[in-house]
């Protein structure tokens, strides 16, 4: 039996070279496409979420303290008491950018310290959240900010 | 001043890796690929040195000045100044003649482009970095940079909820760069996130250059730098894309060092990189003894009669470069850091824990489901990567690279499964945990994940053009014959 002809043979091994290269083109280009896309996506989300002020503002927090945090000596600790509700999901995050921004002082989410920090979110002090917590105002530093101290 | 801080640190680090693996000054794959290693070796060392200086001299800002110009210095000296010629890392030779298609660079520069784009919009928006940020990384930075001689209290009990029990890297290295620089900026934390991406793509591209080609290279930069979730998690200043280099770098040097068995500071450098892993986070230590163990297991296995005989002197330079940062570490853990919440679990908590069967399924669904979900992807990456599988299909091109595999397969699957258990063991809200967590854990593995995909891939071609025949007087009489053959048929 004759073995086939190159001339045979070499349409076919060309048709699966060119089926292989389709196929490689497109893996290729299909993922660097969704890839791509998806950044796009993401970055049209980060867009809207800064167009529509969705992002939490660090800055704007720490410039509420910024008179407090003068008076922070390294070493220091203060208890920390806000007027969130107790189910307020921002309670937490802010508890720690207190700390955040009042560092190298330790802060501690208690009422129990000889001085605490009260951070009122109305501007206006709630005396009964003092009075409840056993506290007296120190130093009022604006923005709701006040050094309080523990009374008996 | 940060420029000139941050140039010193990266000196640093690319004088010993270019003292390490020297070869001409110039644009190459070669010193690219050393650009990049020397990002995160030069914060390795600096941040090492940061800790060392603030232990045993408090926060002196001349010996602080003096340590890091001196390691500059030194980086220079030893790696601009040397004249040896080292191992050559070159693009491996690939199907596609000339050169990968004009549209795939443009996708990959399109891909760099758009992870630029959203890197710096995000961290315009929240320079300070996510929640983690300021309630961990850049806390404890502050604490370092404000407190004076007073720096330890950034491991006090009090912030425990901060995670005092980690190690110090990023920390350390945003400290530095405030104490050198004279004063306290969000632009530290953001330059050194932005360089340990930039370094990862760096590392992912050059060393699938070296080992794959050009094609399968730009493949994986793309999709790296295309992942969404990973560009964000870089901007959120969080330690996972530093452990992700560390980890990537690893995996990579150990690969190199199958190709080239003859040089052992592949080894000393991916010994060197995993200890800074272990310098980064908790699962960074989890990977480092993850790494030793792959390695042993993945040498005697897969490299052949060579493998035992090659694996002593390539574990000793491995231990020999991991060694310095993880007597750094050490001393971290004994005598600086603060309690871990993990180990503060009581033991008859954890054995619960253990047996109970839906804790282990909680944990099996949460990973699924980061899994179809990672990145942000707008279709499915498991999906997407498996229809490049069937497309492409997997093939080990080279005999050299199954212990390298192997190693990374068995590393990134071994710490995943011990960080997986150790979540089942002691989180005391396995949900929050898995909610809060799961992503970033994959993702700090994600980059040698897409490195391990794209080294056991298939080979590439993108054009149809047929490599050139070799020309000897032996191939051009060979094909005489069958195109007399051609043309009489």
């Amino acid at each position: 039996m004759l073995p086939a002809s190159p001339a045979c043979t070499f349409p076919s091994v060309l048709s699966a070279k060119l089926i292989g290269l389709a196929r490689h083109k497109f893996a290729v280009i299909a993922l660097a496409a969704i890839a791509l896309c998806s950044t796009f996506w993401a970055l049209l989300d980060v867009l809207g979420a800064v167009s529509h002020n969705q992002i939490f503002g660090v800055a704007s927090f720490e410039n509420r303290f910024d008179e407090f945090r003068k008076t922070v000596r390294p070493h220091s600790v203060y208890g920390y008491v806000s007027d969130n509700a107790p189910n307020d999901p921002s309670a937490r995050p802010e508890f720690y950018l207190t700390q955040y921004t009042l560092a190298p002082a330790l802060v501690k989410s208690t009422a129990e310290e000889p001085l605490v920090i009260v951070n009122f979110h109305s501007g206006k002090p709630d005396y009964g959240l003092l009075r409840a917590n056993k506290l007296a105002l120190v130093q009022d530093f604006g923005n709701g900010v006040m050094l309080c101290r523990r009374v008996q | 001043m940060l420029f000139v801080c941050l140039a010193a640190i990266w000196l640093t680090g690319f004088g010993l890796v270019r003292w390490m693996f020297p070869r001409p000054l110039g644009w190459s794959l070669h010193n690219a690929l050393l650009l990049s290693l020397g990002i995160g070796a030069g914060a390795g060392i600096a941040s090492c040195l940061y800790f060392l200086s603030l232990v045993l001299a408090g926060p002196n800002f001349t010996v602080l000045a003096s340590v890091t110009g001196g390691a500059a210095i030194a980086g220079l000296v030893f790696g601009l100044l040397t004249r040896r010629q080292g191992t050559l890392l070159a693009w491996a030779e690939g199907p596609d003649v000339p050169d990968v298609p004009w549209y795939f660079r443009g996708l990959f520069l399109l891909a760099i482009a758009l992870a630029v784009t959203s890197f710096l919009v995000a961290v315009s928006n929240n320079p300070h970095g996510d929640q983690g940020a300021w309630s961990m990384w850049n806390l404890r930075a502050r604490f370092l940079f404000r407190a004076g001689a007073f720096w330890r209290d950034a491991f006090s009990n009090d912030l425990g909820w901060s995670h005092p029990d980690y190690p110090l890297l990023l920390p350390g290295l945003v400290a530095l760069c405030w104490k050198l620089a004279g004063q306290e900026s969000t632009g530290a934390p953001i330059a050194i996130a932005f360089l340990f991406a930039l370094a990862t793509a760096g590392v992912l591209t050059g060393v699938l250059g070296v080992l794959r080609g050009k094609t399968p290279a730009l493949v994986g930069g793309t999709l790296l730098l295309g992942t969404a979730s990973y560009i964000a998690l870089s901007a959120a200043e969080y330690g996972d894309v530093p452990l992700s280099f560390y980890i990537l770098a690893t995996l990579a040097l150990l690969c190199l060092q199958d190709r080239h068995p003859e040089d052992l500071r592949f080894s000393a450098l991916a010994g060197l990189m995993a200890g800074f892993a272990a310098w980064t986070t908790n699962e960074g230590i989890i990977f480092l003894a993850a790494v030793i163990v792959a390695r042993v297991v993945a040498t005697v296995r897969f490299r052949g009669r060579s493998g035992p005989t090659a694996l002593a002197p390539e574990m000793l330079w491995l231990i020999a470069g991991l060694a310095a940062p993880l007597a750094v570490v050490i001393l971290f853990k004994l005598r600086v850091g603060g309690a871990s919440d993990f180990w503060s679990e009581k033991p008859a908590l954890v054995l619960q824990h253990l047996a109970d069967p839906g804790r282990w399924i909680v944990t099996a669904q949460g990973l699924v489901i980061v899994l179809f979900a990672l990145g942000r992807f707008l279709i499915s990456i498991v999906a997407v990567l498996a229809l490049y599988w069937y497309l492409v299909r997997f093939k080990v091109q080279d005999s050299r690279d199954r212990a390298g595999l192997a190693t990374a397969a068995i590393a990134l699957g071994l710490t995943l499964a011990i960080r997986l258990l150790g979540d089942i063991l002691f989180a005391g809200n396995l949900v929050i945990e898995i909610a809060t967590s799961f992503e970033r854990v994959v993702l700090q593995l994600w980059p040698a994940g897409v490195f391990l995909f794209f080294l056991a891939s298939g080979p590439l071609q993108l054009t149809a053009a047929e490599k050139p025949a070799p020309r000897n007087k032996t191939s051009r009489k060979a094909l005489k014959p069958s195109r007399r053959a051609a043309e009489t048929h």
